[in-house]
């Protein structure tokens, strides 16, 4: 997993909402650089940056929600969960994928039929996956929320 | 599973006394799920324990830099709390699934062994085998008792680390550690360092 990115001049006695703004600027950075390709199949690792990126700033929204005013902050924190719920029906199965492979690759060839009939369905569920990421990628264009989050932490309390 | 609200944040206050609010809350909201989360049936309660270490973890990550030093170890043991009970979860999702993908693909042979008979007054042993299914029995046999082994393995581990955790203090440690501040960055008079806090007697004063 990535490390996250310093955010830049955080100390104990910044005030709360100065190092809310600073936080979430880095975090929301971070999430929409790792956008780039999260589509593709063939490589996992994107969509697993993306997903980590998309909990990190969950995460610092969460701890930080005083500082936000409620009528910006509820609706944008709704859309970052449903890109993370999005992220999660592609990933988990990615994992699974991954996991079965490496399995597969331990056990006899007699279990294989087993492992191969799990790994069809499974196979399934990321496809399925995939095209709900597409949809939820498409509505978080269509509704700004690359910008929602930055008007986010230039309307303080 | 829903974050406990913490009471008292200021927007306007320093950072570190906010996160150590918020810490106290996310620790004691992850120490609460144990004893019961030891009982190895009670999977729901260790699962919302793996959201309480995850939301510690968060909280810890952006702390370090606020805290004493301990904090940095906090955050690398709840990570790895949490990875462990990641895992357990993992094999908690699996296992359920191999056992109904088991269970569809028997019916499946059934349905076709049954057509096989067509109106025979009884059924011939020897159709029941071979059917489309059959190579995947074992497979899917031998995954659900790896997953179901693992689980139970996972499981020891986790209770022998958090029986590691109460041993090294986790939680007064971590208590401590969010209440203390790291020294100023602030430059010394002379511009060479920190400034002192000449109020404290060193151990060799007098």
């Amino acid at each position: 997993m990535a490390k996250a990115r310093e955010v830049p001049g955080l100390h104990a006695e910044l005030p709360f909402s100065e190092a809310a703004a600073a936080t979430v600027r880095v975090r929301v950075e971070e999430l929409f650089d790792a956008q780039e390709g999260v589509l593709d199949t063939e490589d996992i690792e994107r969509v697993h940056a993306m997903r980590v990126a998309t909990r990190r700033l969950r995460a610092v929204l969460e701890i930080y929600r005083p500082c936000f005013d409620q009528d910006y902050y509820k609706p944008v924190l709704r859309d970052v969960k449903a890109l993370a719920d999005a992220l999660g029906a592609r990933r988990d199965p990615d994992v699974q994928l991954e996991a079965l492979s490496e399995l597969a690759a331990a056990m006899p060839r007699a279990d294989l039929a087993g492992i191969d009939l799990l790994a069809d369905e499974v196979h399934e569920e990321q496809a399925e996956g995939n095209e709900l990421l597409g949809v939820a990628l498409a509505e978080s264009g269509r509704s700004d929320l690359h910008g929602r989050l930055l008007a986010l932490v230039e309307e303080p309390v | 599973m829903k974050a406990r609200k913490v009471k008292g944040l200021d927007p306007d206050g320093p950072l570190g006394d906010q996160l150590e609010k918020i810490v106290w809350v996310r620790t004691d909201e992850l120490f609460a799920f144990m004893p019961r989360a030891a009982d190895p049936d009670e999977r729901t309660h260790l699962h919302d324990m793996r959201i309480a270490a995850k939301r510690l973890r968060y909280i810890l990550e952006i702390a370090e830099e606020s805290f004493g030093p301990y904090a940095a170890t906090a955050y690398k043991r709840v990570k790895e709390l949490q990875d462990l009970l990641g895992e357990i979860h993992d094999c908690d999702v699996t296992l359920p699934q191999v056992l109904d993908l088991a269970e569809r693909a028997r019916q499946e042979d059934v349905q076709l062994v049954r057509m096989r008979a067509g109106d025979a007054k009884d059924l011939q042993p020897r159709l029941a085998s071979g059917g489309p299914n059959a190579q995947a029995y074992r497979g899917l046999a031998a995954l659900a008792t790896y997953h179901q082994a693992r689980r139970e393995l996972l499981f020891d581990r986790f209770v022998d680390f958090w029986e590691s955790l109460q041993r090294e203090g986790f939680r007064s440690r971590l208590e401590y550690a969010a209440a203390e501040r790291p020294p100023s960055a602030e430059p010394s008079h002379d511009g060479n360092g920190v400034v002192e806090d000449l109020a404290v007697p060193s151990p060799s004063t007098p």
